[in-house]
């Protein structure tokens, strides 16, 4: 029960962060595959009408980790502290930019929230990478299973970390990187003109940078955490989630050979969920790993709810996601094709 | 030296109140309106006028924008049960969770999936689908109130739960929980507040137009479905919602409701005070008013009912805001009742015709929109309030919730930001509409040839 909760939990994430992730991608690159005023309206079309959707989605994995592991909850929420509201911050900022930057058709408006956009975004994307890089590493957990953070104190991976040290930053890196090439994926497909050919090209060339990342930070991570590896070989979901990053790269790689922007959006989503299952593969069952002493790490049967509150969630989650799945099949029909930015009030804005 | 702000917990409430407070401006009028946009989409395609189509693509407008702000200043609310509240949701976790999640899965998803085809989706969509999404989004921002309002309750009357083996709450039956009578009465009690915002606010655009002598038709219609609806809501917050709702808190929080009154010593035939300074440091309301026999009657059924005073309990569970509390409920219930003359008047008004012509009550109309949104607050100021020194009523300290390994300084950080963060999205906000507001409903719909052509 504990690890299908686990299970159900990383995968709201999970979807979050790469529904999510196409924004925070898309957003960071606003400025360089959108330069004049109309091409930067089709940027925010694409994403426009469904931010607050995805946004959903960290909001319903927020509830059901409050509901299923409580105590994780406490634990980690007070503990990233600081990180936590720069996120909730870059979220309003993000949204805001978002829905009152086409409200006045005026440059300077408009200017001034697409500045707020990028930076909105970009943040978002570090700071997501950062909290990944955490949850690998493993946070300064005490043995009352509390903790609590700076942003960085000497920037080594070890003891009393911060939230930023060489390997959380390179995480961050990857992450950002992963993000933009997979906004410009989707802006690829979902663009026409020079704003499409300008993503269609950064789509290739930051999918080729990722490459030598994923490999700087495996290796880094072997160093940080050499433990983690010889756990995950025996977790047969490590394998699959392994098997899926591979078959998820081929299915990228063919569609953006070959020009076929849905197969490589399809291709980029599967991958970054496939490395992200990976990684929460590995740690199962720690959930948050101290740096100080092993044996203060919490595992995911520690900090789970009593018997009958996991047992009552999994009655109505089952319906929930049933009627969320039916909304996103209208909103994918709603939202399909290319965006075309009119001045009526049918496209966004 | 020990003063009020060595106490670790209060920068933590102070942020809480502050971010909810601010949050809980807008979904109130996204509830009240959302109703408003129903009632119209179902007019359009009834009486195919396009003067109801008029009125729903403008307040559409206004919703898209106080909705966006809503969830952006919603997000963080969630959030903070983790980050300030640790030691309550550590604890109470197994069982507000519950709802946290369901509102997240049944409300929001629902609400976020069709606001977009609500606010810009009227002719790809056709009449009945874009009804249909106006109903979604209503039903999805009342279902999320009743979530809300649910974990609300059992923080004030808990119920349904058990405690588990490592000493912490977990849900025992969750019909209970969701159907605790504390949270039917609040929400019914909320939800008609929420009205009277939404009522308020379009009654005063309604006025606002109608003095400037500009969009007429559009001027009548919100005037008449404003205060209508204005004198209804109006009423159901006061009786039985209101009424109910006290009646709650004397049987379940009598050292609230004594609180509440300003009342110290308890005894039977108590009355109800009108005006008063409550003095907490020599027990008494000062300069008082009364109405001999009122509270009696209205908490317990008869005027000689014993009603407790503050003395009849030890110190330590009262609450520790006790002259703000009185002063909350007592403005609350000031305001509810000037709501409830001025809507009867303008109805009056209405049945003699005079609704359009009437320039004093116009006037009263247009600068009245405030108000709701301060009988909202005060109203969750008497409901929070109220309930300290408890987190969950009874049950768990505040002094027991906040997280302790975050210090004051990284509150008032936090703090800091939040307030500086809100008021430029409130003058944001206010710009926006105000600038929505004075362009006024389209005259025509945009459906023209010309607006076809792409850009």
């Amino acid at each position: 029960m504990i690890a299908t909760w686990y299970a159900i939990a990383g995968f709201m994430i999970i979807l979050y962060l790469v529904l999510d992730g196409r924004n925070f991608g898309a957003g960071m690159l606003h400025w360089l595959v959108a330069k004049t005023p109309e091409e930067r309206r089709q940027v925010v079309a694409a994403i426009g009408p469904l931010w607050t959707w995805h946004e959903v989605w960290l909001v319903a994995f927020g509830g059901t980790l409050f509901a299923v592991f409580p105590k994780l909850l406490a634990s980690a929420f007070a503990g990233y502290y600081l990180a936590l509201f720069l996120i909730l911050w870059c979220l309003i900022l993000r949204g805001i930019s978002l829905e009152v930057g086409g409200h006045i058709d005026d440059r300077l408006w408009q200017g001034f929230w697409d500045f707020i956009f990028v930076l909105a975004n970009a943040l978002l994307a570090i700071v997501f990478g950062a909290a990944a890089g955490n949850m690998a590493r493993g946070v300064p957990l005490a043995s009352d299973g509390t903790f609590s953070m700076a942003f960085f104190t000497d920037f080594a991976p070890c003891g009393y970390v911060g939230l930023l040290d060489w390997y959380t930053l390179s995480v961050a890196l990857f992450a950002t990187v992963a993000l933009a090439a997979h906004g410009a994926t989707y802006l690829a497909l979902k663009t026409l003109g020079p704003v499409h050919d300008r993503s269609a090209r950064y789509a290739r060339l930051l999918w080729a940078s990722v490459v030598p990342l994923i490999v700087i930070i495996s290796l880094e991570s072997g160093v940080v955490r050499p433990d983690l590896l010889e756990h995950a070989i025996h977790n047969p979901f490590w394998w699959l989630g392994l098997l899926l990053v591979c078959g998820a790269a081929i299915v990228l790689v063919s569609g953006l050979a070959t020009r076929r922007e849905m197969r490589a959006f399809i291709g980029s989503n599967v991958l970054l969920a496939g490395l992200l299952a990976t990684g929460a593969a590995a740690i199962f069952p720690v959930v948050l790993h101290s740096t100080l002493a092993p044996e203060n790490s919490l595992t995911a049967y520690d900090v789970a709810a009593g018997p009958k509150s996991l047992a009552y969630a999994a009655i109505w989650w089952p319906f929930g996601f049933a009627l969320t799945a039916a909304y996103f099949v209208f909103v994918s029909r709603q939202y399909a094709g290319k965006v075309s930015v009119k001045h009526d009030n049918e496209g966004f804005y | 030296m020990d003063t009020l702000f060595s106490d670790p917990a209060v920068w933590s409430r102070i942020q809480f109140a502050f971010t909810i407070t601010y949050h809980y401006l807008f979904p109130q009028l996204t509830m009240g309106l959302a109703w408003f946009l129903v009632y119209w989409k179902w007019r359009a395609i009834r009486t195919g006028d396009e003067k109801y189509n008029q009125a729903v693509r403008f307040w559409a407008k206004i919703f898209g924008l106080n909705f966006a702000v809503g969830v952006v200043t919603g997000i963080p609310m969630e959030f903070q049960f983790g980050t300030n509240w640790s030691g309550f949701s550590k604890y109470a976790g197994g069982v507000i969770g519950q709802t946290l999640a369901m509102e997240g899965m049944f409300a929001f998803f629902l609400e976020s999936a069709f606001i977009g085809a609500l606010i810009w989706g009227e002719k790809r969509l056709g009449p009945r689908l874009h009804f249909l999404a106006a109903l979604a989004v209503a039903v999805g921002s009342w279902l999320s109130a009743y979530f809300i309002l649910v974990t609300n309750a059992f923080m004030q009357h808990p119920v349904g739960y058990r405690i588990e083996a490592d000493g912490l709450l977990g849900i025992d039956s969750l019909s209970a929980y969701l159907l605790n009578p504390w949270a039917w009465v609040q929400f019914a009690h909320n939800q008609s507040a929420a009205l009277v915002t939404g009522s308020f606010v379009v009654a005063a655009v309604g006025a606002f137009y109608s003095l400037r002598e500009c969009h007429p038709t559009q001027a009548q219609l919100y005037l008449r479905a404003g205060t209508f609806a204005g004198l209804i809501a109006s009423l159901l917050v006061a009786f039985p919602t209101g009424d109910q709702q006290a009646k709650m808190v004397g049987n379940h929080q009598p050292a609230t409701l004594a609180a509440m009154e300003g009342k110290f010593t308890g005894g039977s035939n108590a009355g109800v005070a009108v005006i008063g300074q409550p003095n907490v440091r020599a027990r008494r309301l000062d300069n008082p008013i009364e109405v001999p026999g009122a509270l009696s009657f209205l908490a317990y059924g008869h005027f000689g009912s014993y009603v407790h005073g503050l003395d009849d309990f030890p110190k330590d569970q009262w609450p520790d805001n006790i002259e703000l509390l009185y002063y909350s409920f007592h403005l609350m219930i000031t305001l509810g009742t000037v709501f409830i003359l001025l809507m009867a008047y303008a109805n009056f008004q209405h049945w003699r015709g005079r609704l359009d012509s009437d320039k004093w009550l116009l006037w009263v109309l247009m600068l009245a929109f405030p108000f709701p949104y301060l009988a909202n607050t005060l109203g969750w100021m008497t409901a929070e309030l109220g309930r300290q020194p408890w987190l969950i009523y009874g049950l768990f300290r505040t002094s027991d919730g906040y997280s302790k390994v975050v210090s004051s300084g990284d509150t008032v950080f936090t703090l800091i930001g939040f307030v500086g963060l809100y008021s430029v999205l409130g003058l944001l906000f206010l710009f926006l509409v105000g600038r929505e507001i004075s362009h006024g409903p389209a005259e025509e719909a945009t459906a023209g040839p010309a607006a076809e052509a792409p850009l």
